[in-house]
């Protein structure tokens, strides 16, 4: 499999002290992407994200938060730092177990 | 692909990762919704939105208002108010000239007014059809004038054109009936 894997080039340094957990992750990171899958999950839970109104709830809170700090100067980076935690926490629960559901039967 | 592999770390990592890959996924969705919002506030599309959806809520609650006033004012008598808050009477009360009898005629009546007037009602086609079959009846049998004049006097149809026809029959009928009762000299030329 590390034949079909292109992973960026890591120091050795790195590689020393990696976490075998941390290369599982990416073995199983890279497996997702190969097969497509990962794309597949990601489409299904902006879809669901959109359905639910997740997104419409995001954008407005970005708008409102660019107004404040000035719409015209604000970073990208601001936006996200100030939309993560608030995003992360109000998915919708059915969403969530739908995602994790088809992720273990991936894994499975 | 199995994780029994490792035993310990398989455990954990079960648990852990489906959560974890699903935090990635929602990371960089999470990433593409601020990047279109951070493209549309700095275009300042947000304010154009904004306005939007200010003149929507307005347009929306005035239409609500209007609707609460339609229904006390449709109540109150013929005069309705549309949307734009116009009221007019539910009937069009305009006056013109019938084009085809020369009366005055309210525009909201004008329709039924139309239908007596040229022939196309039911009374008016009973009318025409009684006119055309005495007509044929007069002309066959050679009936007086008397009847004739009393029967377009009676008749409501003024400058109507099939009466005029059936007049204009009437008369024919009256004239060839008045020959055709007249005694018949034979001329014999032979006779000195």
């Amino acid at each position: 499999m590390s034949g079909t894997l292109n992973r960026p080039p890591t120091t050795e340094a790195e590689d020393v002290h990696e976490d075998p957990d941390l290369t599982l992750q990416r073995i199983i990171n890279a497996k997702l992407v190969e097969s497509g899958e990962k794309e597949l999950l990601k489409e299904l839970l902006r879809e669901r994200l959109i359905e639910c109104g997740w997104s419409d709830e995001m954008k407005k809170h970005c708008l409102s938060f660019a107004r404040k700090n000035g719409s015209n100067n604000v970073t990208l980076e601001d936006l996200i730092n100030a939309i993560t935690p608030k995003g992360r926490a109000s998915v919708p629960d059915s969403v969530k177990e739908e995602l994790l559901q088809r992720i273990r039967s991936f894994l499975a | 692909m199995s994780l029994s592999d490792d035993e310990n770390d398989s455990m954990s990592l079960n648990s852990q990762l489906p959560a974890h890959l699903f935090g990635d996924l929602l990371d960089s969705i999470i990433i593409d919704v601020a990047s279109e919002c951070h493209r549309a506030a700095r275009l300042g599309l947000d304010r154009n939105l904004e306005l939007e959806e200010e003149e929507m809520r307005l347009s929306a609650e005035a239409r609500a208002m209007v609707v609460d006033a339609t229904n006390n004012g449709e109540v109150n008598g013929k005069y309705i108010v549309d949307i734009f808050g116009q009221t007019h009477p539910s009937i069009a009360n305009d006056i013109f000239e019938c084009m085809n009898c020369g009366q005055s005629i309210m525009a909201g009546r004008f329709a039924p007014h139309l239908e007596k007037c040229m022939g196309k009602g039911r009374k008016a086609r009973l009318k025409a059809r009684r006119s055309s079959r005495l007509a044929q009846n007069r002309s066959a049998r050679g009936s007086s004038v008397s009847v004739h004049s009393q029967y377009s006097s009676t008749s409501q149809l003024s400058n109507n054109t099939p009466v005029r026809i059936m007049k204009k029959m009437n008369d024919f009928g009256e004239r060839f009936s008045a020959e055709i009762s007249k005694p018949i000299h034979l001329v014999n030329p032979l006779v000195p």
